[in-house]
């Protein structure tokens, strides 16, 4: 049916029909017809009808009941945390799983509700569609191509070339501007601030203004500054470090963030008396006595390389199971790393504390297209 | 020049000799008196020292060497090993080693516990300056568990997993779990790092915050401690993904197959 169809029933006509009849032309008119749309309780209040009806209403009574529960545990239940075996500890073990418990049961009541209700009491509705041919009529496409022709020359705009241009002009440039702010963020030079700390090339190690790089510990407590000194460590001990300046003492921001830095983490060992270790060449100065500093960042893929056997003095990576021996320069001897871990180079300050002389001599962690090998 | 009493030869040689006597007993006096004491105090002898000496002798000389000195190749020196080092070995059952393999593993324990003190204080009366045990004992042990958890994830999680499972390390090593170890025992292993564990020395790790630790790793023993439900092994995401894979997949597929479904 087309639009024609419409227009040739009368008001009439329209009043006449019953809202039956109206659904039914109703899908008509988009061609679709239906072929089977049966009642599910052609007799109304019958037995099964009830039956089904409870069915449903009990999957919402449940979920009212789960939501009312849910207000319960959330309000009322203990949380507190009590250690294993204390009095009440069962009861607390409980809350979250409670918590989840009625949060779903409520949205599954509801949710099977919904659908059970659909399945056991919307029509049995079976429907075709016709489907139309592809392309308008050779009589639409004509008719909408003189539209647009009639337009472009009634307007004027056919004729008066320069503001075309001028008005075309203006409104490419806006969208021109649209781009570049869209685009313009993401146009970065990297490399533009090699020394800055915040470059690839450098750690929260670097020195910055000539001022001591101390060897920094992570209590747990970001605001406590404890530095290290060597008598801290004992023989087969390790520990991870962070990089410290003074200045940053007052400034809790600067010091939470100094332990968060991906870059920054450092293990230092304490190997046993006696162990033969051998450095790389151009780092034989690094370490400080039986004291050696790693960066933690796997140069494989970033991860921690924190599994340290004391006695093997092999480093494991738990990620991808690249193996760094520590006690030759910290090259890698197993697994998919290609690169050393970066040796930091340390010292004992005037203090009795470690300090760091430098940031390290390579880059820390993954490697990166700009990295030559 | 006065007249010279005479003395008979005889005489005369009988004094040499007196003389001579006595120089040497006031030497010998002298030099025992003025001789330092040996700086490494030599422990009385006990009966337990003795006991333990009977057991070193019969279970450890094999590989430890008669005079604690070690064998190249068996096992290492224990002069200045100390009674904490002797302790975790010997309590958890590592010591006697059952052959010579990646590590020692935990295994029933051989002695009693008069038997490991004897050997304790055996081991301890060679060489100075080894770890000492504890003064509490058991739950005294035990201090912050929230402070603990915290120390727990900096410094131990890497190879003991976040609730003391374990994990596996290089060639046939591995962290061992920590659910069968008691108070005691997680005490003297970070004061001695047994195998391969890292030393963690009481300036590095206070006693008080080994006490925290030790508070932490008895509370999450056994997968107890579960305030987010079922634990699922206690081994983060891989058992947690993998349940929720395949029990919320197939649970979805199943309703999504009730929906569809024609009434």
């Amino acid at each position: 049916m087309s639009e024609r169809d419409k227009d040739a029933i009368s008001a009439d006509e329209l009043d006449r029909m019953s809202d039956d009849e109206l659904v039914r032309l109703g899908t008509r008119l988009d061609d679709v017809r239906l072929v089977q749309y049966a009642e599910r309780w052609p007799v109304p209040g019958t037995k099964m009808e009830r039956r089904a009806l409870r069915h449903v209403t009990g999957w919402f009574v449940l979920a009212g009941v789960s939501a009312l529960a849910l207000i319960g545990v959330f309000v009322f239940w203990p949380y507190e945390y009590l250690p294993p075996g204390a009095p009440g500890y069962q009861v607390r073990t409980l809350y979250t799983p409670m918590v989840g418990l009625t949060f779903g049961l409520t949205l599954l009541g509801l949710a099977v509700g919904a659908v059970a209700y659909a399945k056991k009491f919307l029509p049995q509705e079976l429907a075709v569609q016709q489907r139309h041919s592809g392309s308008s009529s050779e009589a639409d496409k004509r008719t909408v191509a003189a539209e647009f022709r009639d337009a472009g020359t009634r307007s004027g705009l056919q004729r008066r070339t320069l503001f075309r241009r001028v008005a075309a002009t203006s409104a490419g440039l806006f969208g021109l501007g649209l781009g570049v702010m869209a685009i313009g963020p993401l146009v970065r030079d990297p490399w533009k601030h090699g020394d800055s700390p915040d470059s690839l090339w450098r750690t929260g190690w670097k020195p910055i203004n000539g001022e001591t790089v101390y060897l920094r510990l992570d209590t747990g407590d970001p605001d406590e500054v404890v530095l290290v000194r060597p008598e801290d460590l004992r023989a087969g001990g390790y520990v991870t470090v962070f990089p410290f300046r003074e200045t940053d003492r007052e400034e809790p921001e600067r010091l939470h963030a100094a332990l968060r830095r991906a870059d920054s983490a450092v293990m230092l060992f304490r190997f046993r008396p006696g162990t033969t270790v051998t450095s790389r060449p151009g780092r034989e100065d690094f370490h400080h006595g039986d004291f050696y500093a790693y960066s933690k960042v796997c140069t494989h893929l970033g991860c921690p390389a924190s599994l340290y056997e004391q006695q093997t003095g092999r480093l494991l990576c738990p990620c991808h199971q690249s193996q760094f021996d520590v006690f030759a320069g910290a090259v890698p001897i197993f697994g998919p790393a290609t690169r050393p871990l970066p040796e930091l180079p340390i010292t004992v300050g005037d203090d009795g504390y470690f300090v760091a002389r430098g940031d390290f001599a390579e880059v820390v962690g993954p490697g990166f297209w700009e990295l030559k090998p | 020049m006065s007249q010279q009493r005479r003395t008979s030869p005889r005489r005369r040689r009988l004094r040499r000799w007196a003389f001579l006597l006595l120089a040497l007993v006031a030497a010998g006096t002298l030099a025992g008196l003025l001789t330092p004491q040996r700086q490494t105090a030599v422990a009385q002898e006990s009966g337990t020292q003795r006991q333990g000496e009977q057991i070193y002798l019969n279970t450890c000389l094999t590989c430890h060497g008669a005079q604690l000195e070690g064998v190249e190749g068996r096992g290492p020196s224990l002069v200045g090993a100390g009674e904490a080092k002797v302790y975790f070995q010997v309590s958890t059952g590592r010591m006697p080693l059952a052959r010579q393999q990646a590590q020692g593993q935990r295994k029933p324990v051989e002695f009693s516990d008069d038997e490991i003190r004897a050997l304790m204080a055996y081991v301890d009366s060679f060489g100075g300056g080894g770890a000492k045990m504890p003064e509490e004992r058991g739950e005294a042990l035990r201090g912050n568990v929230a402070r603990g958890g915290e120390l727990f994830r900096l410094n131990c999680a890497a190879c003991h997993n976040f609730t003391g499972r374990g994990g596996a390390l290089t060639s046939g090593k591995y962290a061992p779990s920590l659910d069968p170890a008691n108070e005691e025992q997680i005490y003297t292993a970070m004061l001695t790092g047994p195998s391969n564990m890292p030393v963690f020395g009481d300036r590095q790790l206070s006693p008080e915050e080994k006490r925290d630790i030790i508070a932490y790793v008895e509370s999450v023993q056994h997968e107890s401690n579960n305030y987010g439900g079922h634990p699922l092994g206690s081994l983060g995401p891989v058992s947690e993904g993998a349940v929720a894979w395949v029990v919320g997949i197939v649970a979805l597929v199943l309703l999504t197959l009730w929906i569809g479904a024609r009434a």
